[in-house]
């Protein structure tokens, strides 16, 4: 377990002022058993209307509204978490877990994952990793390896639309691929998967990693990084996918505006504590 | 009688609807184009003990999906119980997992459902579709009611008949029973809307606000209406005629320009009430109506009363085996299309369609209903001067309050093409009034 200071901030500038600005934000991690958040502070700007809700994975948005004109749009959110209270997070009973067991567009497979899958059984069977009676995680694990070791990680080849079928033909892409296609082979191989937006120490932007249904719990692996998730990283949020997860969404009125967006993010570790 | 009067006024009720603008809008390969939807003076007559029992059935049928809707989007009893297999709900693009956990007001998910029936030969009904999420199509009985009257009064002096101008007073009941506080307005996506007539007509006949995206704006999660002085007004509820991927670009499609941005939040938190409800197109999914029956008698307790046409899933073993014998005598139909595409008969594919569909098929069972081609009862119209026989349908409405109400009437379409069995306006098909008798 160890004690994390972190700082999210995302700033848009404007070339020219713009009005009538909706937004939705979901970029504030929230206390759940393997994290707690304490010291937590946000600051929006423009703020003079905004309001509070739980999407319907349970993650937290902040939306909001004005009318005056501007030309940036700032989103900061501080704390510290103590991560890694508990390696997993309890789950909802499995016949409630449906929507995380059949493919959305992002995840759909095709022949790329079909022939990369049959590969995963065949290296499944010669594995020795075993944990538990199911199997769901330990065949995670060997996924995640497999992953981590076939595909490389180049920014700028993939998009925020590029589906985890096309990243996995390229063999190219950043976490959100590795992601999505570690998400549709779990499906393909019926685990309940899910997409997870949140913070990683070391790390200057947001992160993505997956979680596995294993035996009324789930589990957190970074495929990125080859790590099953313990005490470095800080969950934002929790989805089926990249879209269910988009950290911000909005939109304005302006003319001819061109938009420059900077993200920083910082996770830092402030103190270790024993079990 | 004086029917003679009616038919002789054909021409001049379908000059008034195209006066009226009554019309019907249709996309093909990218063009808009508007048309007429041609009116047979020919009525559909139902009896009074035969609607009776349409009128039971369709309560049921549309109560039992309503808890259909609460129970998938809330605790999957009927999943957990094993009467509906998880994947026809969730492969389906008819559910929205932004409806997890989220209660319309007083739990009404189908305020209007629109139930496409068909007549056998065997006087049978049979259910072939349930429509709950837009369902398109009462205000032309009801306006080509009025003008029948109009220019042939002496018809209607001697029939008992329902009068079916007042759908009107059940849309309005069904709006203000889940009002939560404001202004009734009806949201349409605009003049290029297929069934832009219907929005307007029935927003006149309801004297709800008539309004497009722009119109409405979402502060402090609440709705508001702006009229053209610039004043805002509350909303408390929306009968909006746009489809859920449209409705607010934060939560669905970025890319809406009809939708509210926050729209969805407001409702979240039940300070406004859409109808229908956002998410309905997991009960109207072709795969799960094969469940429909079986979810009368889950939820309700009881045998359904109106029939579905004989289907199969060719996602059970059993059922795949009867679709690839009886191939020939079958329709059918791709779940996730609607509008009568996506429909295709067994007897009319060559050899080599019929190879690559059953490939199709083998390759994803789940994608696919059979139903056996029912020898559904003609209807007269007339064409060109001549009575002949056309196949038809009807929609039956079905309007939610404190209790469902079945509109006594309902749109029947009908074929213009003598060797088609698909009505749909949206293929150039024509309509009629449905005359439900009261005596």
């Amino acid at each position: 377990m160890k004690k994390l200071r972190f700082r999210y901030e995302m700033h848009l500038q404007f070339d020219a002022p713009v009005n009538d600005h909706r937004f939705t934000l979901k970029c504030i991690p929230m206390s759940n058993q393997r994290q707690v958040i304490q010291k937590l502070e946000t600051y929006i700007y423009p703020n003079e209307m905004l309001s509070k809700a739980e999407d319907s994975f349970g993650n937290l948005c902040i939306y909001g509204y004005t009318d005056k004109p501007h030309t940036r749009f700032d989103a900061v959110v501080s704390g510290e978490a103590l991560a890694g209270c508990l390696p997993y997070e309890p789950a909802e009973e499995n016949y409630r877990l449906g929507r995380y067991r059949y493919p959305t567009p992002y995840t759909k497979p095709g022949p790329a994952l079909k022939e990369y899958y049959r590969k995963f059984q065949a290296e499944y069977k010669n594995s020795k990793v075993q944990i538990g009676a199911e199997g769901n995680l330990s065949k995670s694990i060997v996924l995640m390896h497999m992953l981590h070791r076939d595909i490389s990680y180049v920014q700028g080849v993939t998009t925020v639309d590029t589906t985890a079928e096309e990243a996995l033909a390229g063999r190219r892409g950043v976490c959100q691929d590795y992601s999505h296609i570690m998400i549709a082979l779990c499906q393909m191989a019926g685990i309940p998967a899910r997409y997870v937006v949140g913070m990683l120490i070391g790390e200057g932007l947001s992160h993505a990693w997956v979680e596995i249904y294993h035996d009324g719990c789930w589990y957190a692996l970074d495929p990125t990084n080859d790590l099953m998730v313990d005490d470095q990283h800080i969950k934002i949020s929790a989805g089926r996918n990249y879209h269910d997860c988009r950290i911000n969404q909005g939109a304005f009125r302006g003319i001819m505006v061109h938009q420059t967006q900077t993200i920083g993010v910082s996770v830092e570790e402030i103190g270790k504590l024993e079990e | 009688m004086y029917e003679q009067d009616l038919y002789e006024h054909a021409d001049v009720v379908n000059e008034l609807l195209a006066r009226y603008g009554v019309k019907f809008g249709i996309y093909k390969n990218n063009v808009f184009r508007e048309q007429l939807f041609p009116f047979d003076a020919i009525p559909r007559i139902i009896a009074k003990d035969e609607f009776a029992v349409l009128e039971k059935g369709l309560k049921q049928r549309v109560v039992a999906l309503n808890l259909f809707l609460k129970d998938i989007y809330g605790k999957k009893q009927i999943i957990k119980d094993r009467v509906v297999p998880e994947e026809f709900v969730y492969a389906s693009s008819g559910y929205l997992t932004e409806c997890e956990g989220v209660c319309p007001v007083k739990d009404i998910y189908s305020h209007i459902s629109g139930i496409d029936l068909v007549e056998g030969k065997n006087g049978q009904w049979y259910v072939l579709e349930d429509n709950l999420r837009v369902p398109s199509g009462a205000s032309y009985p009801m306006i080509a009611r009025e003008l029948c009257r109009r220019s042939s009064p002496r018809t209607f002096m001697n029939v008992k008949l329902e009068d079916n101008r007042n759908y009107a007073e059940l849309l309005r009941r069904a709006m203000d029973y889940v009002n939560v506080g404001g202004h009734s307005v009806i949201l349409t996506p605009g003049r290029y809307n297929a069934a832009y007539f219907e929005h307007s007509y029935l927003a006149e006949q309801t004297g709800a606000h008539l309004v497009s995206g722009p119109e409405l704006t979402v502060e402090d999660d609440m709705l508001y209406y702006i009229d053209s002085y610039g004043h805002k007004e509350r909303v408390g509820v929306v009968y909006r005629r746009i489809s859920d991927e449209y409705l607010d670009p934060m939560t669905f499609n970025p890319e809406s320009v009809i939708g509210i941005s926050h729209i969805y939040d407001v409702y979240r938190k039940g300070n406004v009430a859409l109808m229908n409800a956002p998410g309905n197109g997991i009960a109207d999914d072709k795969g799960l109506y094969y469940f429909v029956p079986k979810m009368v008698k889950y939820y309700l307790g009881e045998e359904p009363v109106l029939q579905n046409a004989p289907t199969y899933l060719p996602f059970y073993e059993e059922d795949m085996k009867y679709v690839l014998e009886k191939f020939d005598s079958l329709v059918l139909k791709d779940v996730a299309e609607a509008g009568g595409y996506g429909v295709v008969f067994g007897n009319k594919m060559t050899a080599e369609q019929k190879a690559d569909f059953i490939a199709l098929l083998k390759a994803e069972p789940r994608r696919f209903i059979a139903q056996e081609v029912i020898d559904f009862k003609d209807l007269d119209i007339k064409d060109q001067g001549k009575v002949v026989p056309r196949k038809a349908d009807l929609r039956a409405f079905v309007l939610m309050a404190d209790e469902p109400m079945v509109w006594k009437s309902g749109l029947t379409r009908f074929s213009r093409n003598p060797d088609s069995f698909i009505v749909n306006s949206s293929q150039g098909g024509g309509f009629k009034d449905t005359w439900v008798l009261s005596q």
